[in-house]
């Protein structure tokens, strides 16, 4: 099986961390306020996903659960250049962690049919344990390449390098398979302006744009609410602490000539203590 | 008053450690997982095993008794030499199977190789699994919530997984009382390893590996590794490491220079810049490099990314070079200098120079 691919890329929206607004004082994320934005690792898992469709031909899929306004991030996607989106939004999720969430999507992806790669970031911003890519992976019985830094396909065979402690390793298996890119691959080429001009086109008539993304809960897809949200969660966020910011105390030597600076650092900082006799 | 009942799964306090090893060497993290899971099974009163996959693994199983195994599955098998998540996720299984009840906990590292298969190994039991803890405890927890009525009451020895989140900002909590084994993964260099006692005994049970086809879909071609032959990182008491921001493999004679003026001194590096070939892999820092711990880390044109910073986040002094004011590397480094690496190195190093200059002037004075 050579191309086209039919690929999958599985985006999440979180929280802009970098706006201090929507933070409650005890340091957690009040949804309703934060900002809101497309999970930075996902950026890769679409330029992985692009870059299939681009070379070898085929169709992408871009598909997110969240809250009804993630449907953003899929309008975002559709502007990269992907080809439809599915958003899985229901109450019923709500506090859903990895394993619920794993569910959710397989649910999703099942629905939405048959694929030959599934892209996934490498983690979140937000919840940040990459246990959603593997744990889908072992839903659908899929072999799993994570930390992929790079790949290509041949003849439906995909040959990737991936991360490990001290090096890399190249491994290769036959699609399906599911990869979770990482931050060194590729980052996201900028949206064409005819990807960005047609999304606008398709804003202002919702008919259209409903065969572009189509949005779906737990009935459609037919999850068990069971097994979702805070029900099928075997794990809660029991406690948060917060916890002062890193060293947070840094000096700093900023906005003058380097040899003032330089001087400055040698005579506050211990760096005499170790020079060479 | 009455006594509130344990609502807590059976469980006899067994703890496993799922083992790694890389081309036969054991990893570091599994010495540590070894010291945090006695801990446990320690305090819950139950005994502490640990499973090693690999081929011809010599007297791993051993190394793992000293350091506070009580039993050691041994999964030998030319199929296992190297990781792949299938056929390891196969035995791990196949063994959690034969358990009559499930270890209360399991435990595995935030390595690249945890990190893939504990959530395999978790969404199979359907059980829940912490990511990156950097502590872990036990302790009793009351559930309060009435979402799902059931679950509400008391449950005794609890799994505390304690992990930063938001940017290391906040410290979460995470539970998963109502279903054995309760998971975990831990970071690197977090928790302490025993002290090897070679008198120590413990069993050591060799357990069978049955692959199907299906385990072996993915082949490894090639594992590329380095290990440190000649870069003394953790030894040395002064790291000068560069990053990306160096702009090119020759920067690196930058940072020989300015390590050169330190005693004891070394060249570090990021992965970016070993990715990109402009220094072999033993000079990395970082969670897939080396974790050092130096009085004074040099940090030039690095931006301070997580996985960097996890490996010399315990350096005595952290001195950070960077020419953007927001690099995220200020946020934890002691002393930062905003510029150009090509116009304050070279102006350290030539003060450093004067310095010496004035030093060996005042001997001369002193033996006249
Ligand atoms: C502080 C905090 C700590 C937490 N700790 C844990 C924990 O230790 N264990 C646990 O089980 N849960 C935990 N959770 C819950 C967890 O964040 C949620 O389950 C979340 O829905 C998915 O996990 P993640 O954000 O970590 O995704 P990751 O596993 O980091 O995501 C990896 C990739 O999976 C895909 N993906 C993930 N979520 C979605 C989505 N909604 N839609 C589409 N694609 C998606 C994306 O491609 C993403 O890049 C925690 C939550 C918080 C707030
Ligand atoms: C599974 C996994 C494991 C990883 N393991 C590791 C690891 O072990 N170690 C590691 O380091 N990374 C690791 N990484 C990669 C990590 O996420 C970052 O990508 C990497 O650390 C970035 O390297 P850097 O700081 O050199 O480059 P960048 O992030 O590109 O930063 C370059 C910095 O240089 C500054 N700069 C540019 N020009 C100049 C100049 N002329 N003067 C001064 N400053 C300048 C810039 O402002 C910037 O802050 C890992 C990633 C993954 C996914």
């Amino acid at each position: 099986m050579a191309g086209p691919y039919e690929i999958f890329v599985l985006i999440k929206q979180v929280p802009d961390q970098g706006s201090k607004a929507g933070l409650n004082p005890d340091g957690t994320i009040d949804r309703a306020k934060a900002k809101r934005m497309l999970n930075p690792f996902d950026r890769y898992a679409l330029q992985a996903a692009l870059h299939v469709k681009r070379t070898y031909g085929g169709r992408v899929t871009a598909i997110s659960m969240g809250p009804p306004p993630a449907v953003e991030i899929l309008l975002e996607a559709l502007e990269h250049g992907v080809d439809r989106g599915f958003l899985l939004s229901d109450r019923r999720l709500a506090a859903s962690d990895t394993l619920a969430t794993a569910y959710a999507l397989y649910k999703t992806v099942t629905h939405v049919g048959k694929f030959d790669l599934i892209f996934c970031g490498l983690q979140t911003t937000d919840g940040d344990t990459a246990q959603v890519g593997p744990q889908l992976a072992e839903r659908l019985s899929l072999p799993q390449v994570t930390y992929c830094e790079d790949f290509h396909l041949d003849d439906g065979r995909l040959h990737a390098r991936r991360i490990i402690e001290g090096g890399v390793q190249f491994v290769d298996c036959v699609a399906p398979a599911l990869i979770t890119v990482a931050n060194s691959y590729h980052p996201l080429a900028y949206k064409s302006f005819r990807g960005a001009w047609r999304v606008q086109q398709l804003q202002r008539n919702p008919e259209e744009l409903g065969k572009y993304i189509r949005t779906v809960d737990l009935d459609i897809i037919q999850a068990d609410p069971e097994r979702c949200g805070l029900k099928g969660s075997p794990t809660i966020v029991a406690a948060t602490e917060k916890v002062g910011e890193l060293g947070g105390n840094c000096s700093m030597y900023e906005g003058h000539a380097p040899d003032e600076m330089v001087g400055e650092l040698i005579e506050k900082s211990n760096l005499k203590e170790f020079l060479v006799a | 008053m009455s006594e509130s009942v344990n609502l807590a799964p059976p469980s006899d306090g067994e703890v496993l450690v799922i083992a790694e090893q890389i081309l036969g060497e054991l990893q570091p993290v599994s010495l540590e997982l070894l010291g945090a899971g006695r801990y446990l099974a320690d305090k819950l009163g139950g005994k502490l095993s640990t499973v090693i996959l690999g081929d011809n693994l010599g007297d791993i199983p051993k190394k793992l008794i000293e350091y506070g195994a009580d039993t050691v599955y041994v999964a030998d098998d030319p199929e296992l030499r190297t990781y792949r998540t299938l056929s390891y996720r196969r035995v791990v299984c196949d063994l959690l199977e034969t358990f009559k009840l499930p270890p209360h906990i399991v435990l595995l590292g935030s390595t690249t190789t945890g990190r893939d298969l504990a959530p395999r190994i978790a969404a199979n039991f359907e059980t829940g699994l912490t990511a990156d803890c950097t502590e872990l405890d036990i302790g009793p927890y009351e559930h309060k919530s009435k979402v799902d009525p059931s679950k509400v009451g008391l449950y005794e020895g609890c799994l505390y997984a304690i992990r930063p989140s938001f940017g290391e900002s906040l410290k979460a909590r995470i539970l998963g009382p109502w279903k054995n084994p309760q998971m975990a993964t831990t970071r690197p260099g977090q928790m302490t390893p025993l002290a090897p006692d070679a008198n120590r005994v413990g069993k050591i049970v060799n357990i069978p590996v049955k692959l199907q086809k299906e385990d072996l879909r993915l082949v490894v071609a090639e594992t590329v590794r380095e290990v440190s032959k000649g870069v003394r990182l953790a030894e040395a008491d002064v790291i000068v490491s560069g990053g990306y921001g160096l702009g090119s493999k020759e920067g690196f004679e930058l940072m020989h220079e300015l390590a050169k003026c330190f005693e004891n001194s070394a060249v570090g590096a990021s992965r970016k810049v070993v990715d990109l070939g402009w220094i072999p892999y033993e000079h990395q820092v970082g969670q897939t490099g080396k974790t050092v711990r130096p009085k004074i880390y040099i940090a030039c044109g690095i931006s301070g990314a997580i996985q960097h910073r996890v490996g010399m986040s315990k350096s005595g002094t952290i001195i950070a070079i960077n020419k953007d004011p927001d690099a995220p590397i200020f946020k934890f480094a002691h002393h930062g200098i905003v510029g150009d690496v090509y116009q304050i190195v070279p102006e350290l190093i030539r003060q450093f120079k004067d310095k010496l200059a004035t030093k060996g002037e005042k001997t001369v004075v002193h033996t006249h």
